[in-house]
């Protein structure tokens, strides 16, 4: 591991980089692009992007908890969690020498 | 939702072509796949970050037959939703 981040300002380099239009017009179309990804792991649960991975969210179970600090008890409301599945190429980009 | 749903309600919102929104949809994750392979970081604000962790290798067994196996050493992007993707799901 280095130290390095890719950032979305980086992202939005890129691919103003490669295609013909100018940089805010791309920055524009990142956070469009965002948006529509974050409506649709709303909507229907799930966004599959074929050759890198599956964002899904599921719902957590309210359950009981603490306050660390006054030890009191609280309740912890039912939430949805997101969690990323690796698409088994992206894994094996990742991994070339894992056998499965 | 899948890629090319995606890609194409990117193109109908935005009025692009199908191969534009195609190009710029693609491009935009395979940035992010490259620097998961380089095991840099990637943190999109507001969406989630996504770190890459090294697995050690371990002897596990096979729950079922109970036959020992021995699982190599693994690289595994990590994602973490952002504040803001919570609360869009949770709002």
């Amino acid at each position: 591991m280095n130290g390095k981040t890719l950032t979305k300002a980086d992202i939005v380099d890129y691919i103003y980089e490669k295609t013909e239009r100018n940089r805010a017009e791309v920055k524009v179309l990142v956070d469009h692009l965002l948006e529509l990804m974050k409506d649709s792991i709303k909507r229907d649960n799930s966004l599959l992007v074929s050759g890198f991975g599956k964002f899904e969210s599921y719902d957590k179970k309210a359950r009981k908890g603490r306050n660390p600090q006054t030890n009191a008890s609280i309740m912890l409301p039912p939430r949805k969690v997101v969690v990323f599945r690796l698409s088994r190429k992206f894994r094996a980009e990742l991994n070339p020498d894992e056998v499965l | 939702m899948n890629r090319s749903e995606l890609i194409k309600s990117f193109a109908e919102r935005f009025n692009t072509p199908d191969y534009e929104a195609s190009a710029f949809v693609n491009l935009f994750f395979e940035r992010i796949r490259q620097a998961l392979i380089d095991g840099d970081r990637v943190e999109i604000r507001g969406f989630g970050s996504f770190s890459v962790r090294d697995y050690a290798p371990y002897t596990g067994r096979n729950p079922k037959t109970g036959a020992v196996a021995t699982v190599g050493p693994k690289r595994l992007p990590f994602f973490k939703a952002g504040r803001r993707l919570k609360a869009h799901l949770n709002g």
